[in-house]
């Protein structure tokens, strides 16, 4: 093993392991600390090195636009060491630039859940033990080769859409913009329902000069595919920003949820060449397979659709890929995919069927709860929700705000009983109560609250529990914005 | 549902012939099956390359028929004989018009088919070779890329195949197996790669050190 190494602008040094043939993406090659814990990485092109635009934004990436370092550590203004905490597990960030004996950066290894483990396949002709978990080895038909406990379910893929689009909601409220977020870019373990998003260092800052990647096949947005052909100067060409993840993202929140592409259908554009007619497809000619107005493109045996996801979830896959698939501008934003992607999070109930493919689903409509994966109806004593209500106005008056569907196990967070507490970074991620359905009976545990209170006003000590009843209505915490809840059956 | 996932058809073309007995035909078995394991632990060639082998020495056969990657089983492959390359190529072309499918008003088609030529020799079929080569460059239905291996190898006759060509300048083990680390970076870069707009040349990973590309 011959040890090198790298040195830093400040003269910290990056020992690495050298080797012949080190793995070489489209702009840099990578080698491995000596005990895996950091890979370098140096730019292909000598000509980066002396590229200051390159340098000036990876000064501002590795610095004042960092969601993973702390403020009061050089990282971007406002992070705490929650927040810088929380985003250090959804970026695989640079840590540092390094000049010698090449120009180049440092990045942390990947986890160990997105590396797959031994015996992960069903097949000894696939050995993928120490290979990264891409996100398309689970959306696409690779799937049939791994063992049922690698591949997780539709709640851990929901899990995977939640957390990714809360990674670039936090980049765009920057104003970067990932510009190539791809199967490729984005690893995801299905089974904790985690991501992690990779080569950070493509980033448009805004400001400076952009990186000259174009995207990725299958994620790049029609509108740049479509102007590729004219040159950087032209002013028709269109360059990855906000509004061109704004379009990656949903592509990949879709194939999560449904395990296939949201363009790639039946429909022919052209005859001429097999590169035309993709051209055509993803490009100039792109079309929703699920478009509520030209079924042009839909498959035959599409399965489930984007109606089992509910309203809210809905209608934002018809504004990303109907409405905003050539106007980038009616594109909903990351921060409502978030938001939609947990109200749907909320609603989620287990399947009753112990084969369904997809084990949960979003129990949108409660007069018809019937799972969209294998047709089974839930039955009724099974169905029980919260309504949770926040304060309007005047003291004493009450809105309601949003719904939680209640299964055996359902743990309640801050977010649930508290009005205006966010489930995101800055989220006290500590369950407060869970939620039990044992002989009948619906029951509520006090897991960590003070100031939990009974339907009679009581109040309710830690691992205690309360019996929820249909159509009680009370203060869950008489804590201050403590909300009203009502029990609800069906 | 079904999948409507371009295949991407991938033909190795394999010299055979009795140069190549001992050391180099054992390299590019090696060769081959290094190939098949880096394009399996790929998820995207998983799913869409589709590999074929065509090999020469007195005449020509395809030995592997398109098979998708998982099915795929590694040929047999001896050296002995004579460098029939012009006969490759009629196989080559009689086997893309069978496998690959075509884009119509009904079905998605295949990708353009990648094509790898590796030989040590210059054709002995030139009649053959002759009459071959400019209709397989005419019919422009794939992309071809010739490598020679030492120097018994006239790069004019390559050239006749294909504008991609390039030359291994030794023939040690070493090299092959950089040649087929360079096929598999190739067909993963063209399994990835955009294609900006339609016709664009195909781009290749950046080939191996000591191996020259001919003008």
């Amino acid at each position: 093993m011959r040890i090198e190494e790298a040195v830093g602008p400040d003269g910290t040094r990056y020992p690495y392991v050298k080797t012949d043939n080190p793995p070489r993406g489209g702009m840099k090659h990578t080698y491995f600390a000596p005990d895996r814990s950091y890979v370098v990485q140096f730019f292909n092109d000598p000509a980066d090195a002396r590229n200051p635009a390159l340098r000036s934004r990876l000064e501002a990436i590795l610095t004042r636009y960092n969601p993973t370092v702390p403020e009061a550590a050089g990282g971007a203004a406002g992070n705490t060491e929650r927040t810088a905490a929380y985003f250090a597990g959804r970026f695989c960030w640079p840590l540092a630039m390094v000049e010698s004996p090449e120009f180049g950066i440092v990045c942390p290894t990947y986890p160990p859940q997105f590396f797959f483990g031994r015996d992960a396949t069903v097949t000894d002709k696939l050995n993928l033990e120490g290979t990264d978990k891409r996100s398309n080895w689970f959306t696409s038909s690779n799937r049939k080769f791994f063992r049922d406990a690698e591949l997780g379910d539709f709640r851990t893929m929901l899990s995977v859409s939640i957390r990714l689009a809360r990674a670039v909601r936090r980049l765009h409220a920057a104003g970067l913009a990932h510009s190539d977020l791809s199967n490729n870019n984005v690893l995801i373990d299905p089974v904790s329902g985690d991501c992690v998003i990779i080569d950070i260092d493509s980033l448009v800052v805004p400001n400076m000069y952009p990186p000259e990647v174009a995207g990725t096949r299958g994620y790049i947005a029609p509108e740049v595919l479509a102007t590729l052909e004219y040159e950087r100067n032209d002013p028709r060409r269109q360059f990855p920003r906000i509004e061109t993840d704004d379009y990656s993202l949903p592509v990949l929140i879709y194939q999560y949820l449904f395990l296939r592409h949201p363009l790639q259908g039946p429909k022919v554009r052209s005859t001429v060449s097999a590169e035309e007619d993709e051209f055509l497809e993803f490009g100039p000619q792109a079309l929703f397979i699920e478009d509520p107005h030209d079924a042009s493109n839909r498959p035959p045996d599409l399965g489930v659709t984007i109606d089992s996801l509910g309203p809210g979830l809905r209608n934002l896959f018809v504004r990303a890929f109907s409405d905003g698939l050539h106007r980038p501008e009616k594109r909903p934003s990351a921060s409502e995919w978030e938001q939609e992607l947990e109200k749907a999070w909320d609603l989620l109930h287990p399947c009753s069927n112990p084969d369904c493919p997809g084990g949960w689903f979003v129990l949108h409509d409660p007069d018809h709860p019937v799972c969209p994966h294998c047709g089974t109806r839930i039955a009724a004593p099974d169905l029980m929700q919260l309504r949770l209500k926040k304060p309007a106005g005047r003291e004493g008056q009450w809105r309601h705000d949003r719904m939680l569907v209640l299964y055996d196990g359902l743990q309640l967070f801050r977010w649930h009983v508290f009005a205006g507490e966010l489930r995101n970074e800055r989220a006290d991620r500590t369950p407060q109560a869970r939620v039990a359905h044992v002989e009948g009976q619906w029951l509520l545990v006090n897991e960590n609250m003070t100031g939990m209170i009974s339907p009679k006003g009581n109040l309710v000590p830690r691992g205690q529990a309360i019996r929820l009843e249909d159509g009680a209505l009370f203060r869950i915490s008489e804590q201050e914005r403590g909300r009203l809840v009502e029990v609800v059956r069906g | 549902m079904a999948s409507y996932v371009r295949r991407l058809p991938v033909y190795l073309l394999l010299d055979c012939s009795g140069s190549m007995l001992g050391e180099p035909i054992e390299a590019v078995k090696q060769g081959v099956k290094t190939l098949l394991s880096e394009l399996r632990s790929d998820p995207q060639a998983l799913e869409t390359a589709y590999l074929s082998v065509i090999t020469f020495d007195s005449s020509a056969r395809q030995t592997v028929p398109l098979t998708e990657l998982m099915q795929f089983e590694e040929p047999e492959l001896e050296a002995g004989g004579a460098t029939a390359l012009g006969e490759a190529l009629e196989v080559l072309m009689d086997s893309v018009n069978n496998e690959v499918r075509k884009t119509t008003e009904e079905q998605k088609g295949d990708w353009k088919p990648l094509v790898f030529i590796l030989t040590d020799g210059s054709p002995t079929d030139v009649g053959t070779f002759d009459q071959a080569a400019p209709k397989l460059k005419d019919m422009k239905a794939a992309n071809i890329i010739a490598c020679g291996a030492g120097s018994n190898v006239e790069t004019s006759y390559l050239k006749q195949i294909t504008d991609n060509v390039m030359m291994m300048n030794s023939v040690s083990p070493g090299d092959f197996s950089d040649y087929f680390k360079w096929v598999s970076g190739s067909i993963l870069m063209s399994s990835k790669s955009l294609d900006s707009a339609p016709g664009a040349p195909i781009e290749l990973a950046p080939p191996p050190t000591g191996f020259v590309v001919v003008p």
